[in-house]
Parts: C-alpha cells; structure tokens; sequence
C-alpha cells in the first residue's frame, strides 16, 4: 500500500500549478477472476491493481491524467501532465462544476464471510458443484460456461474544496452461458448475478437451482416449443425483461451528459432533451428508479467519484421524465444539483454519468393475477437477444423463456418470441405492475476509452396491453 | 522494463513454473474527447503494467503486475496460488522462440507529437463545411512499448504508436454522419477529410422518414461492414468456436460466405492495430481465414492449435486466441458501379449493438445508426430512420455479391474492436425490422 497522502499531495501540486479545482482519486483494487468451460478451469487470473487518476479544471478546460508509479516525483509528473493538457485545451466555454460541500467521510461495505478469507480453490468447487448438478440433468449441452469475478475495491478521494472519502466495497459476480442442442435445434442463455459484499452472496442467489432452472426450461422449450404467435396482443414480461428495459430505455436516456450531447460519437444521445422533465413517456403506473443505495447491490455505493453522497433518482414517475442522472458539470449546465452519478471504472479513467441499480418500481400484483386477466398472449419471462437504438427510443427484446398465455393460464413454450417497439409505446402499454422484483447484474458500456462498469438491473413482472409481438 | 520481463520469467521458473511468459507494457498514450464542437477532456496515461502468465503443473494461471519495484515477491504469490489451483487438461504448452521479428518501428513525427489540439480542429472544421452543425468524437495517440520474455526462449521488443480520430456530425438528433481518421504515420492520417465524410453523410441524412421493413439489397458502407467482418473473424477465435459462441463450428471447408469473399487476418501488416508478436512471443503473419467463401482455419495460440490438431497462427490470447486485423480482398467493382447497381435499396453508413438470439446459429440484429438512405436506379431518394437489420451472420456474408476496388481502415468503438480493411459490399437480400407502433 503506498502512502495514502498521495491524493493531497496530487490536489496540493495540481492546486499550485494553477488549476482552479483539483481531484485525485486513487484505486486499490485486488481481483480474480476464472472461467469454467465445459467442466474444467480454463485459467484462473488474481491481479492486484493501484494506481491514481488526477483530474483537474484549468481556465474551464477539463483535463485527466493517470499513473500508477506512485512516487511522488511520478505522482508530481502526472499532475503536471493533467495541468498541461487542461492548459493546451482549445475550449471556448468554460466547463464548470455545481456546487456541493465537502465531505469527510470513511465508508466500507460489510462482508460476513470476506472475499479474501475464502481460497480460490473453494470458489472454483462452488461453480464445479453447479455445473456437475447441471451435467446430471441429462440433458445434451454442447457447451457450458461459467465465470466467477471476486473484486476488492479501496478508495482515497480528495478533492480541492476539502473533500476526503475513502471506502472499500467488496463485490462478487457470477456470469454464465449455456448451449442445449436437442435434434438439430439450439438454445442458448445467459445469466448474470453481483452482490456487494462477501462470499455469503453465493448462497444468496442459490445458484445451482437457479441454473437447474434455466436449464430445464431450456429443454422444455427445444422440445415442446412452438412458433410464437404474430400479432397485437396482451404480453407479461418477467422481472429480467422489465430490468433491461428500465436499463436501455430509461437509465441510459436520462443520463445528462447523453442529454447533453457529450457520448454522441460513442454511446449517443437521447430522444430525451433538457426540455423533456415532465413529459409523458409511459402509463401512470410506471416509476423507473435508479438507486446506488440498494444494500448488497452491485453498484452500491455511499458516495460517487466525485464525492457527492448518493441518493435514490426516480427517472421516470407515474409515467413521465422526472429527473436526469447528474454529474457536477452536467448539473451546472442544467442549473441543478449534482444526484451522484459520477463514476469511474477504475483509477486511470475520468469518472463520468452512470447508472447504478436501475429498476421499475414494484407494486401489487402476483404473477397470478397479471396473467389471469390475459386472453390471448404471450408471457415472456426472459430474454436472450436485445438492442436499442443510440438515441433510446426503437428496443427489441427477443425472448428466451417465453409462454403461450390462453385464457389467464400458460399453455406451451413459444419460441423466439420479439418485442421490436418504440420507448414510448412500450411503457404506455404498462397496466399493471408486479411484487416479484428481482434483480441481474450488468456491464453497462459507456464512454472512450470504453468503461464497462457493475450495474445491476430489476424490476418485477409487468402486464402490457395489446402490443405487437412476432 | 527488459530486465523487469526477465526477473519475472527467471524468479517463476525458479520457483517451478513449466512455461512463463511476462509482457512489461509501458503506456504514454494521450487523448482529447470533443463534443458540441470543442474539447470536453483531455486525458493522458503514464502507466507501465507487467502482464504475466505461468503454468505450474498444467495449472494455468494469469496476472498482472502494476508495482514493478516489488515483482520478486509478486511472483513468488503468483506462483504459490498457481500451485494451489486446478490442472487443465487441455492446456498445450507456450510456442518455442527465439523467433525473428519484422524491424519495423514507429513515425518519429508521431511519437513526437504531443498535441492533437489541429487535428481535431481539422475535422470539426471539414464536418461544419460540409453542413453539419455539432460535432463529438476522440483524437487519440497510442503510444505503447512493449518487452516480452518467455521461458521458452522469447526475447521480444515492440514499439507501437499510432493515431486515431472518430467523429460524428450532426445536423440533427436523427441526421448524422460518422468518419474515421487513423494511421501509423502521420503522413496517413487525414482528420479532415474523416470530418468531410461525417458531416457530408450528416447533411445528405436531412429529414429522414421512417424506414419500410423488408429485405432489400444494401450497400454497407466500410464501417458498417467493417462491423460485419469484425463480428466474423472474431467468431473465428478457437476458444470462442469451443465455448459454443460461433456459428463457425465444425465449418473448416465449408462455404461460409459467398465467393466475393476473402477474408485475411494480419497483425504484421501496417495498420494501427500492427505488431511485432502475439502474446507467446510468436511473430504475427497474415492468415486467410476465408478464400473465396470458404472457411480455410480458425485463429489458434499453441495451446488451442494443439486440441484442434492445427499450427498456432500468431494469434495468441495466453487463454483466447484472438484477430489483430482484418483485411478484406477488395473486388473489382467501382464504388460508383456499387451504387449503380442497386435499383431499388438501401445504403448503411454505421451500425450499433450488435446482438445475437444465437451464437451458434449467428441469428443477430444490430441496429443502423448515422446516414440511412434508400436508394433507387443507384441515386438516393430519401433518408431513412428507425430501422434494424436482423438477419444471420452466415446467410448474411453468403448474400455478398460485390466488393469494391478499394478498401480503408476502420475501427470504432465496441463495434469494430479491431483495425478491418473493408471496401464498400454489395449485398443482397437483407433482412430489415422496424418498431411496431
């Protein structure tokens, strides 16, 4: 561990070289990270990362800087590098920050079985385990996948205005890929699931059932599934479905700098514009949340890289535009408060607009009843294809799991079941919303150099009325 | 970083590691992210990363080392949790050096550039002329030594350094257009003219109305083809066949795609994706993948080339084996005859979020982004909005009738991870969704 006062040290030198605001978040992170293919450990990576970002406003130009040589004379060479860089910028409008306090502030995830005190080899049993239950089904899998990530993530913020954060989050991953053949026919699936905190989060996803599951639906679906029906009719999407589409055609149209055109030539812009607060896109029962509060979520997190303390952001409520995620420059060009959304994937990269956990706000009805008012149509409980146009408004959603729904009651599986509908249309379609929030966990992409950051992504089932599916 | 490589090889191999390989990296690229027209960020690296692999009893195990003052007991943890791990029966061992590299080395007017300030300057400025009014994208110099040793006999330096410009130009939220700028030298490198070519694109995508579903024969633009054989050579990884995410299994000899088709993949070509060695230390060479539509070989490292009874192809990925670029054979059409030869179509100028129902059966959609148009007797009618292809990889390369005579480096965000030289395709029988209303 090097010496922590080199976040001062980096905001004393940028501040005396004349930046008007100064950060420097430095990141410890220690990971593993293996795979499971086929029933054997392809490789197994353990990597211990560190280093410090420096990012500071000179003359209302924006410039970053990283090293992880972490002397101070290497720390010093990396500040003046973020200094120049600001200076040579070109700019014409001045980049400036809302407003926030300072904070002092020491937070840390609590683990009950920690990460580091479980051996590897423990870890590598555990996905073995599920993946022999999995063999035992009989079923012909041409290929199983498995990948457990574990990462322990230290932080040291400060910044010019006398901010100093520091915190430890501890979160575990599992992602796995499964491919069923039966008669020439093929299924495949993916699943994903994050926990902040330690290895206990295994036993709370109870994973080996959850992959028995899958599988055995799977199966069920090569072999009794059906063509699905083509036409506008009644759909129940599952709480996978409802969280990507919370995710795709919410999160990311409410993020201010997409808004504000500053992902354009990467991740896009939005049909959402500063204007757009207030304005109808779904039915009254739809409220969208974006919440890095959610204990043991994925993308917990106290307070964002730029040391503004979290909060939950209703993103859409009662159906309409309710707020956008901010960073403290998009905040200030909205004439707003930043709602800590900042975030960075690591030490060497600008912390930007991010989602956190994103989800359909739950309500009263029991799969039961959302399905029994169904005359005709299809419930479609998970997804495997899915895309969204850069502005956020044409999705597609083809389902994986999916059922035939006759008179309130599932009849067969249907197979490859597609939503192909504009943003609007699919949330105004929304007539009822269930308990049954679930959550998945995501890598969501963003921003150059590409940041694939811990998400997570939920909701529970939902009815909507006369849509067009194929 | 040469005695770093060693030190690491030398203490793990000591320490009873079989196969060692060690690549110290040193990175001082530098960026500028622009939007709305003016810079938004300034980002610049100074990191130098130990990326380390070592194989104790078949016992594979990856790592990599950021505090390069302390890599003796970093190994010594490295290979005692080696020791610990699982055995993989179908490891096959790192390639054997010492090997002869190409001597190429970088444009000194690159590695001296330390401002990029002109050439994003440049490119906004040929986007506005054009008719666009907001401009985003990225002007980046990658600036990358490398120094890989292995227990096997590998000695191995490489320089790498080279710039890149993205630019999207936008009249409007729905009328945009997207050009790339990249080369090794600085005597290639025209932002300019990637700036003309978005914001032309952009202006011709003025108004556009929503697109009719159905399956049309497409000119795709080098980006969005780019995309196409970005997504195919990707899928020709062994690992990836093996890991069921291909539709390209059990598919050497066979007709993939159609015969206007071959598809090369190059590390040792001038690009800016080019280099010395793979990640064994293996020196890159080109490799036809496709000829003529057929499938010729997958993409192999040692130990994937051993399980498919096959020669590594310099394509190491210590765990994946992957493409460093692709070069598509140019055909010998004209651009102008390309065009010309669509009576009633479409033109894709990019494409997003490519996404597959099955990678197995390569069933995907991704969806066209920037300059849609549709095209009749070769001239564009109308631009087009709000549609997506959803087709299959395979019927999709298969439907490629035309190619033009000349190709251009393309390489973008998430959608073309890797330099493709692509010319513009022709092809035929496309499959186009819209949204239901």
């Amino acid at each position: 561990m090097p010496d922590l006062d080199l976040t001062e040290f980096a905001v004393d030198a940028a501040m005396k070289k004349g930046a008007a605001y100064a950060e420097a978040r430095y990141e410890h992170q220690n990971a593993e990270q293996f795979i499971v293919k086929n029933g054997v450990l392809d490789a197994l990576y353990v990597g211990e990362d560190q280093g410090i970002g420096i990012r500071v406003l000179v003359k209302g130009s924006l410039g970053f800087a990283a090293t992880n040589l972490l002397t101070k004379s290497d720390v010093k060479a990396a500040v003046g590098d973020a200094i120049s860089i600001a200076r040579a910028s070109r700019r014409k409008t001045p980049i400036r920050f809302a407003q926030e306090d300072a904070i002092v502030a020491d937070w840390s995830v609590p683990e009950k079985k920690p990460l580091a005190d479980v051996p590897v080899d423990e870890k590598i049993a555990e996905l073995q385990g599920v993946d022999k239950e999995l063999l035992g089904l009989g079923y012909k899998i041409a290929a199983r996948y498995f990948q457990l990530s574990n990462n322990r993530i230290e932080k040291d913020f400060a910044n010019s205005e006398g901010s100093r954060i520091r915190s430890y989050s501890p979160r575990l991953r599992v992602f796995y890929f499964l491919t069923l053949v039966n008669d020439g026919d093929v299924e495949q699936t993916h699943r994903n699931y994050g926990w902040s905190g330690g290895w206990e989060g295994i036993r709370e996803w109870d994973l080996t059932n959850r992959v028995l599951e899958e599988a055995r639906s799977m199966q069920t679906s090569l072999v009794q599934g059906k063509k699905s029906p083509e036409g506008k009719m009644d759909l129940v999407v599952g709480p996978q479905v409802a969280g990507i589409a919370s995710h795709e055609s919410c999160g990311h149209p409410t993020e201010a700098d997409r808004v504000l055109g500053r992902e354009a030539s990467q991740a896009g812009k939005s049909f959402i514009t500063p204007e757009s607060i207030g304005t109808r896109v779904g039915s009254d029962l739809v409220n969208v949340v974006d919440d890095p509060t959610l204990e043991h979520a994925i993308a917990y997190y106290m307070y964002d890289d730029e040391g503004v303390r979290a909060r939950r952001r209703y993103l859409y409520k009662e159906g309409k535009v309710h707020e956008f995620l901010h960073n403290r420059e998009t905040a200030s060009a909205l004439r707003t408060r930043s709602n800590a959304a900042s975030r960075a994937v690591n030490y060497n990269v600008e912390a930007i607009v991010r989602m956190a956990n994103t989800f359909v706000e739950p309500k009263d009805h029991s799969l039961e009843e959302l399905l029994e008012d169904v005359r005709f149509g299809v419930y479609m409980k998970s997804f495997m294809e899915w895309n969204i146009d850069d502005k956020r408004y044409n999705a597609k959603y083809a389902g994986r799991e999916s059922y035939l729904v006759e008179d309130g009651e599932i009849k067969h599986p249907v197979r490859n079941t597609v939503i192909e509908l504009t943003t609007p249309t699919f949330w105004s379609a929304v007539d009822a919303v269930g308990k049954d929030l679930e959550f998945e966990a995501g890598f969501c992409g963003k921003s150059d150099p590409g940041q694939a950051l811990d998400a997570s992504m939920g909701g529970p089932s939902m009815r909507l009325r006369n849509v067009y599916l194929r | 970083m040469e005695d770093i490589a060693h030190q690491i090889v030398e203490r793990a191999v000591k320490l009873g590691a079989q196969d060692a390989v060690a690549d110290v990296v040193t990175n001082r690229s530098y960026q500028i992210r622009f939007a709305r027209n003016e810079p938004v960020i300034s980002n610049a690296w100074r990191e130098s990363t130990a990326w380390v692999f070592l194989v104790v009893n078949r016992r594979v195990l990856l790592s990599d080392i950021k505090d390069l003052s302390k890599v003796g007991p970093a190994v010594e943890r490295l290979v005692k949790i080696a020791k610990t791990s699982q055995e993989n029966p179908e490891y096959g061992g790192i390639a054997r050096g010492p090997f002869r590299y190409a001597r190429t080395r970088p444009d000194p007017k690159v590695i001296a550039l330390d401002d990029g300030a002109d050439h994003v300057e440049a490119a906004i400025h040929g986007a506005l002329e054009e008719g666009a009014k907001e401009c985003a994208g990225s002007f980046w110099k990658y600036d990358e030594r490398h120094h890989l040793v292995s227990s096997n006999g590998v000695n191995a330096e490489d320089h790498r350094a080279s710039l890149y410009l993205s630019i999207r130009a936008m009249l409007a939220l729905e009328s945009s257009g997207h050009g790339i700028a990249c080369g090794t030298k600085l005597s290639q490198f025209k932002p300019e003219a990637a700036g003309r070519k978005a914001g032309r694109v952009a202006a011709l995508s003025k108004d556009p109305k929503p697109g009719k579903p159905g399956r049309y024969t497409v000119v795709l633009d080098p980006l969005i083809f780019g995309s196409v054989t970005d997504n195919a050579v990707g899928r020709l990884s062994a690992w990836v066949v093996a890991a069921g995410l291909s539709p390209f299994g059990k598919k050497i000899g066979k007709r993939i795609a159609s015969p206007a088709l071959t598809l090369m993949e190059d590390g040792s070509a001038d690009s800016i994706g080019r280099r010395k060695f793979d990640a064994e230390g293996v020196p890159t060479r080109r490799n036809v993948v496709v000829r003529r539509g057929i499938l010729k070989t997958y993409l192999h490292n040692t130990s994937t080339a051993k399980r498919f009874k096959a020669k590594t192809t310099g394509n190491a990925g210590l765990v994946s084996p992957e493409p460093h670029a692709v070069f598509v054979e140019p055909g010998d059409w004209t651009k102008d005859e390309i065009f010309s030869e669509v009576k009633d179509g479409l033109w894709l100028t990019n494409t997003w979020y490519t996404r597959y129902q099955s990678y197995v059966t390569g069933d995907f959609s991704t969806i066209p982004r920037d300059g849609i148009f549709h095209i009749r007797k070769g001239e564009v009618v109308e631009a087009w909005k709000d549609i997506r292809v959803t087709d299959n990889l395979i019927r999709l390369l298969q439907n490629v009738v035309a190619l033009s005579d000349k190709t251009e480096q393309m390489m973008w965000w998430g959608e073309v991870s890797i330099p493709n030289f692509v010319p513009y395709a022709l092809a035929k029988d496309v499959g186009i969704t819209r949204s239901a209303e």
